[in-house]
């Protein structure tokens, strides 16, 4: 991204510029203000349809007393708990898709066979093409009765944890259930980021840490994962970009209602999403009602704007604090030199998800 | 004018995020806009059952409860009319549909509610002074259906619905569905009650049913949206229908042309326990409706008092939709077609079409030729 401007504008000065040239410019130069116009035109359009249904008065406007969004004092009250309730169930999806999907990246990147790797990232990638709506469909007639007893299970013997409380759903699209399709449907965005970023871990760090007598598994965790925080956090928050905005398998799979609640076995008390809130709700709203949901999904535009900015923000830091090897792997880290100074050493660092494209990984 | 192109664009651009979100299988075609003035000058002349002079394009769209009935009707409509093309969106849903019809996309709107007066208002700005109507083209009933084994045949009284629905009976060996059920020996399953987790003309027909006739037991309000905390809730009525038939225990409600081999219970109504069927249902509506409080001359709105439906041949619990539009046009030969295309759902044969590829039940005589007469007003 950075590197285009800075190389290729001094060397147009220096050889006169040609009109495939210019053109060529006024067309890449056109396409990058059309992002900015369509974003600024999203945001527009959301605010101005939003405005009227958060100023109204809720308890009086007869639109707005019944129906789709009947019940609640304010717009406040009523985004509160979608908003909640969308960020409870990424959340819970994420949990449940990091390990396995830095699992499976470093596999791919530092323990599988090469021919076995390139196999096993086409099918990861594969997983990204699957329309939503087949995942939908997946979790009702597969995923919930699958879950089901499982969900009895964490019920009676961990019900005293109050996530777990509740009365256990009986045909299971309950949220846990719902976090674990989008637990899928997250894992091919973190995996194939952060196996290109494992994949950038300078060889040399890699041998070095090797020729000192470390383990793989040492090695990875010296070398790889320090190199690779920053790229495999902002490859999460990417991960949560997708799973905030998801829409169709959560409004086929989970039982919603719109409160706020932490259980995650139950049919009636799992939170809403404001995606599929408004995927749900849009075509019966009428007037305000419309205006109202749009105004939701300004809430949930702020939030993912949120969620990537933060992302830009980790992956620009400076990345590496250094950490120090900790008691528990002693002997053998110390008595070597410290790694993370050997790291220091070579600063030719990539910017790791520079050299990707993440947004064309979520579909 | 202005705030209509934006509220199209605005429709558009709603559409478009949806799908970004990666909510597909959207085909939308209410991007044709108004398909007005396509119809060539020549088609004036047709006679009332004579479509075949008929063409040109009727841009519709909503309710999704009448999209296999519209599906059918516009395939039995062009067999007579060839030049005839008929769009009807269900994708839209019925709020949808009044919308773009108020906006001026459609030629008209399929709707389970009647215009509201906020709605109409709207629709008399679009239309003129004779503003829109409503036909009641469309009927079907709520079915409750119900997934216990070993129970093949299952009555209940309204009040006992709405102690089902509203939370207050929790197990089939309750002594209020013993008392409906003499005879039955029920098993001490608990009851999981589906409903709709989308807003739906479905659960506003069986939440003004159950609040009219048991007002004792349901207290909570008349909505589309299903007011009761701790049900399953289900996308559309095929979710409905599909975690009723996978759990056990499970009761529903559904339109009854959508529940498939469920079994549905059957409902009592005076001193009998009425099962559905498409006889029952025109009875029922024959019987319990009344013209809505601020229908016009034309408009056929009608308000159901299910609390009329005493008799044992009327299925307690019909359900109307209607598809509303302008008594005036801004294109005439437009009108033509489109009174042609509404006259044609309303006729004997249509009303058949609908019942044999739908599941519908056909139009009471007398509510058929209102519809007809109000139609040769449509100009």
């Amino acid at each position: 991204m950075s590197a285009f401007p800075a190389t290729a504008h001094r060397s147009s000065a220096a050889v006169r510029a040609r009109p495939a040239d210019r053109i060529f410019r006024l067309l890449s130069t056109a396409a990058a203000v059309s992002i900015m116009v369509i974003l600024a035109g999203v945001a527009l359009f959301l605010i101005l349809r939003a405005v009227p249904a958060i100023a109204a008065n809720w308890t009086s406007e007869a639109d707005l007393k019944s129906g789709v969004t009947g019940g609640f004092p304010s717009f406040w009250s009523y985004v509160a708990p979608l908003a909640f309730g969308t960020v409870w169930a990424s959340l819970i999806a994420l949990i449940l898709a990091t390990p396995v999907a830095i699992g499976i990246a470093l596999f791919i990147s530092h323990y599988s066979p090469r021919r076995l790797a390139t196999f096993l990232g086409y099918i990861i990638d594969l997983l990204a093409a699957v329309p939503s709506v087949v995942f939908g469909l997946w979790g009702i007639l597969v995923m919930r009765p699958f879950l089901l007893p499982m969900q009895e299970w964490l019920n009676t013997y961990l019900g005293w944890i109050p996530m777990f409380s509740g009365s256990v759903t009986s045909t299971g699209s309950s949220i846990l259930t719902g976090a674990v399709v989008l637990a899928v449907m997250v894992l091919p965005i973190i995996t194939s980021i952060s196996r290109e970023v494992f994949l950038q871990t300078p060889k040399l760090h890699e041998e070095a840490a090797l020729a000192l007598g470390a383990t793989r598994w040492e090695m990875v965790r010296l070398t790889v994962f320090p190199y690779a925080r920053s790229g495999v956090v902002s490859a999460v928050l990417l991960g949560l970009g997708r799973a905030l905005g998801e829409t169709m398998a959560v409004a086929m799979i989970i039982s919603p209602a719109i409160i706020t609640s932490f259980r995650v076995l139950t049919e009636g008390e799992n939170s809403q999403t404001i995606a599929s809130n408004i995927a749900l709700n849009f075509p019966i709203a009428t007037g305000l009602q419309r205006d109202a949901l749009i105004g939701t999904g300004l809430v949930l535009f702020v939030i993912s704007l949120a969620v990537n900015m933060v992302a830009r923000l980790v992956i620009s830091r400076k990345p590496r604090q250094r950490r120090r090897p900790t008691g528990d792997d002693g002997g053998k880290a110390t008595a070597a030199p410290d790694p993370a100074d050997v790291l220091a050493a070579s600063d030719a660092r990539v910017s790791p998800v520079s050299v990707l494209h993440p947004e064309s990984v979520s579909k | 004018m202005k705030v209509l192109s934006f509220g199209r664009a605005a429709a558009v651009l709603t559409v478009g995020m949806l799908a970004l979100t990666g909510c597909g299988g959207n085909a939308s075609s209410s991007s044709t806009s108004t398909a007005a003035g396509s119809s060539p000058a020549g088609s004036t002349a047709a006679a009332a059952t004579d479509y075949s002079s008929l063409s040109g394009t009727i841009t519709a769209g909503g309710s999704s409860a009448q999209a296999n009935a519209q599906a059918a009707w516009a395939a039995g409509f062009k067999a007579q009319a060839s030049k005839v093309t008929i769009n009807y969106d269900k994708s839209q849903g019925s709020g949808g549909g009044v919308t773009n019809f108020t906006a001026g996309s459609y030629d008209f709107a399929g709707s389970d509610a009647y215009l509201t007066a906020d709605q109409a208002a709207k629709a008399q700005e679009l239309c003129g002074p004779g503003g829109a109507i409503n036909l009641p083209v469309y009927l079907d009933g709520v079915a409750v259906i119900f997934n216990l084994p070993g129970v093949d045949k299952l009555q209940l009284s309204a009040e006992t619905i709405a102690k089902i629905f509203s939370q207050q009976i929790k197990t089939w060996d309750d002594a209020a569905i013993k008392a409906d059920n003499p005879g039955v020996t029920l098993p001490s399953t608990a009851i999981t009650t589906v409903t709709r987790s989308d807003g739906s003309g479905t659960t506003q027909n069986f939440t003004n049913y159950l609040h009219q006739v048991a007002p004792a037991v349901w207290t909570d309000p008349v909505s589309n949206k299903w007011p009761v905390a701790g049900s399953s809730a289900q996308q559309g009525g095929s979710g409905v229908v599909n975690t009723v038939k996978a759990g056990e225990g499970t009761i529903g409600y559904a339109d009854h042309s959508a529940i498939g081999d469920l079994k549905a219970a059957a409902i009592k109504a005076g001193d009998a326990y009425v099962s559905f069927s498409a006889d029952a249902v025109t009875k029922a509506v024959e019987a319990a409706v009344t013209p809505a409080a601020n229908a016009k001359e034309g408009d056929l709105a009608q308000d159901i008092d299910y609390t009329k439906l005493t008799s044992a041949n009327a299925y307690p619990i019909p359900l109307i939709s209607y598809d509303i539009l302008c008594t005036t046009f801004k294109d005439p030969a437009q009108a033509k077609l489109t009174a042609a295309y509404i006259g044609y759902i309303a006729s004997e044969q249509g009303q058949k079409i609908a019942a044999k590829n739908a599941g519908s039940a056909p139009l009471p005589a007398e509510l058929a030729a209102k519809i007809q007469e109000s139609l040769k007003k449509v100009s």
